[in-house]
């Protein structure tokens, strides 16, 4: 096995489970360490009640839903929230998202008469259109303002969205069933052809 | 005869970054006894580099950065594009060794913190001056003349050049003189048509590959690029040039190497009776043990700001200023290129193109403004030059919008209509001996005095940067673009130290009440001190200056050595 087969064999390994001694010979710390970091998306969180979770879940695959490619759901986005909203957000952050949780829990039960998980989806589809058309105003909109810290006053459904896009376009699922995933592209050709429902590349490193 | 046991080592080394690297590869391949001192941690090249190729599942927070994290320990460095995660463990802490940003004018200084330094986490530009750039300071009068001109040095820039791997493209042009190159980088569609745009509609602006340390062909040792793209994570196949990738490897071969990381020099000792740097105080930044060696010559390669630091600090009744700065200019005439200012436009080009693979660099669009030929008076003197990049936008670029469900899942993930096009200036910068590093009186943890800064954009720069977004402009519509905006504000030039080729602080010329060194990087008034990193150069042309301060390092190497030898040092 060559250096470019190596490669080769790295993307395979670092994309999935196969794992084989030649590929543990160049760089057996490297790949220790990255099988043992496991997905984040696997942390437990213990932020949310069920019903906390349906209503995550429901929203998060209102923003992205499955269609023919994997949904938020199928990505693991519900569980990236609570995870995020446990563990990154602030104390202010996390006060606007579990006032914003609250709402479509309680809120939408006086109005419409369920919880929001228990809504058609038409109806979950206005109710974060309403949110949105609410929050128009905010910084989060602001055009370009995507390579910036975290909107820390964005409202709830800003930082629903936020966090449902980048959980999933990050996921293992979003990048390589939704997005193409390719670590170890091995030459760059500036021609390559584009066919009509391409979708974009993933990201090989994400903005900050 | 070189090796004497009256020393440790034959030769000291302070730094392992880029020029660190040079010194210890050179002096080590010429037989001497090396001992590397590196305040960084130890790191191991591949197996050391824990975030290379990681996907961002595997990431906290799937690279949404951790800011509690760095904002109490990398408050400086997490400001830098480079910086993210996957690669946090190669920078500074500026926790644990904080300069004084609390007084003086803003300045960014972004250091590494690992064995390999910067060169790690390096943008791996690759440029030679030019002969104009040399004769510079001489001809307008600012700062003082270069001791050496471009003939002395393009040997040394070709044998730095076959051994780190350059691609590029050859263009004979005098501002931008060809190196010794591999194959160049592919280019976008996109690219080539802006440049048949700019042929026809900008004759005087060369579009050429951006001369990058990347292998597009195999070296013993290391493999050509494999275009996975975050380089600064850290390269196992050695694929760009790093000290841990190339110079230190080949330093370690020879047998004749030592290197020791964790080790902080806090004082060059001066011995008045033989004139020479008789110790090297080192601490151990993990056990705050103290050491002391001995070596018949010592290289300062420890970065701009650190050599300069540790000179100021090395006082005693002979040089109470700091050692070797009987001029007094040591710490003065600090440079750094600006940049953040250029134009950006939008290409409705090649739309049947896309891409495959990450190619880690640009293309360039070398210096055009006072050539030698060129008469105008532009209201500044020097130039710049272009550093350009292709960006066709993804869920990153566009998140932020109004929609959901399937058609907002279907805009986030569809490759975009349009190609962007960024054209950023990189602009030189005059040598002003009131932009300087000096000593706060606030120490360190180990009793050595912080740095601190006072750095002002002078008005050459000012004038410059008008031109810049002009020009900018007048290229980017001569491209073809659909739709062209200027970013940046010349009113307010970016953060000095943000261009990360902080510069000058020890400059080197022929007269010793004007310089610290002299043409061959030694100190006027301390034969066994060589200092060749970014602190020698005496002015700061436009190109991004790595290669510049490795062709001076081996050169120095050279010539301490024949001095050894004929026993003069």
């Amino acid at each position: 096995m060559n250096r470019r087969e190596f490669l080769q064999c790295a993307a395979i390994m670092v994309g999935s489970a196969g794992v084989s001694g030649h590929v543990l010979a160049l760089s057996q710390a490297q790949m220790t360490y990255l099988a043992a970091a496991g997905d984040y998306v696997k942390k437990p969180a213990t932020l949310f009640s069920q019903q906390q979770r349906a209503i995550v879940a429901a929203a998060a695959e209102i923003i992205i839903p499955r269609t023919e490619t994997p949904g938020a759901i199928d990505a693991g986005v519900p569980h990236f929230i609570e995870l995020m909203v446990q563990d990154w957000l602030n104390d202010d952050e996390r006060a606007i998202f579990m006032t914003g949780l609250n709402d479509l829990e309680n809120h939408t039960t006086r109005e419409l008469g369920a919880s929001y998980e228990k809504l058609s989806t038409e109806e979950q589809l206005a109710v974060l259109e309403a949110l949105e058309a609410g929050a128009g105003d905010s910084a989060w909109y602001a055009q370009g303002n995507v390579r910036r810290a975290f909107v820390s006053d964005a409202p709830f459904i800003c930082q629903l969205k936020e966090l449902t896009i980048w959980g999933f376009f990050t996921s293992e699922v979003g990048s390589k069933h939704v997005l193409r995933y390719n670590p170890m592209p091995m030459k760059f050709d500036g021609h390559y052809p584009r066919k009509p429902d391409d979708s974009t590349w993933a990201p090989f490193t994400t903005y900050r | 005869m070189i090796t004497t046991k009256n020393y440790d080592f034959d030769a000291i080394v302070v730094g392992s970054g880029i020029t660190g690297g040079w010194a210890a590869k050179e002096l080590t391949e010429k037989g001497l006894r090396v001992l590397v001192l590196e305040r960084g941690r130890d790191l191991q090249h591949g197996t050391g580099y824990l975030g290379e190729h990681a996907p961002s599942w595997k990431i906290p927070f799937n690279g949404k950065p951790q800011r509690e994290l760095e904002a109490e320990n990398y408050e400086v460095q997490s400001q830098l594009y480079a910086f993210r995660t996957a690669n946090m463990q190669f920078w500074n802490n500026d926790k644990l060794n904080p300069y004084a940003t609390d007084e003086g004018t803003p300045f960014q200084w972004f250091r590494g913190g690992v064995v390999g330094g910067k060169s790690l986490m390096w943008g791996r530009q690759t440029y030679r001056w030019s002969e104009e750039d040399f004769k510079a300071n001489a001809k307008d009068g600012h700062g003082i003349p270069w001791p050496v001109g471009y003939d002395e040095i393009a040997p040394w820039y070709s044998y730095v050049e076959k051994f780190i791997g350059v691609n590029g493209r050859k263009e004979s042009l005098p501002q931008l003189p060809d190196g010794e190159f591999q194959k160049p980088m592919p280019w976008f569609a996109v690219e080539e048509t802006i440049a048949e745009r700019l042929k026809k509609n900008a004759p005087d602006i060369t579009l050429t590959n951006a001369r990058t340390a990347i292998l597009t062909e195999d070296l013993p040792g290391r493999s050509a690029c494999h275009y996975c793209g975050p380089c600064e994570n850290g390269c196992s196949t050695g694929s760009y040039f790093s000290s841990q990738s190339s110079t230190l490897p080949a330093a370690r071969a020879t047998g004749n190497m030592t290197l020791r990381p964790n080790s902080v020099v806090d004082r060059l000792e001066y011995d008045k009776a033989s004139g020479k740097i008789s110790k090297v105080h080192v601490v151990d930044s993990e056990t705050l043990q103290r050491h002391v060696f001995s070596a018949r010559v010592v290289f300062l390669c420890a970065s701009t700001v650190g050599s300069t630091q540790l000179l100021l600090n090395s006082t005693s009744e002979a040089f109470p200023n700091g050692l070797a700065n009987r001029s007094g200019v040591l710490g003065q005439n600090l440079m750094d290129h600006f940049l953040g200012l250029g134009t950006v436009g939008m290409f409705a080009d090649n739309r049947d193109t896309y891409y495959y693979g990450n190619r880690p660099t640009g293309l360039y669009i070398p210096r055009f403004r006072n050539l030698p030929d060129q008469q105008e008076d532009l209201g500044f003197v020097r130039g710049y030059g272009y550093q350009t990049m292709i960006n066709s936008s993804n869920w990153m670029g566009s998140f932020n919008q109004k929609g959901f469900g399937a058609g907002f899942k279907d805009k986030l993930t569809a490759v975009p209509n349009t190609w962007t096009f960024y054209a950023g200036g990189f602009g030189e910068c005059l040598p002003n001996p009131k932009n300087r590093v000096y000593l706060s009186q606030k120490k360190d943890r180990y009793g050595m005095r912080q740095v601190a800064f006072e750095f002002n954009w002078g008005d050459n720069e000012k004038a410059m940067a008008r031109d810049i977004q002009t020009q900018g402009k007048r290229i980017v519509d001569a491209a073809g673009s659909a739709f062209t905006m200027s970013f940046g504000d010349v009113e307010n030039l970016s953060i000095p130290g943000s261009g990360i080729h902080e510069m000058g602080t020890a400059r080197m010329g022929d007269d010793p009440r004007q310089s610290v060194l002299n043409k061959y990087n030694q100190a006027h008034d301390v034969s066994n001190l060589f200092v060749t990193d970014g602190s020698f150069m005496t002015s700061s042309s436009c190109v991004n200056p790595s290669l510049t301060y490795m062709a001076f390092t081996a050169r120095a190497c050279d010539y301490a050595v024949k001095q050894m030898e004929a026993g003069v040092i």
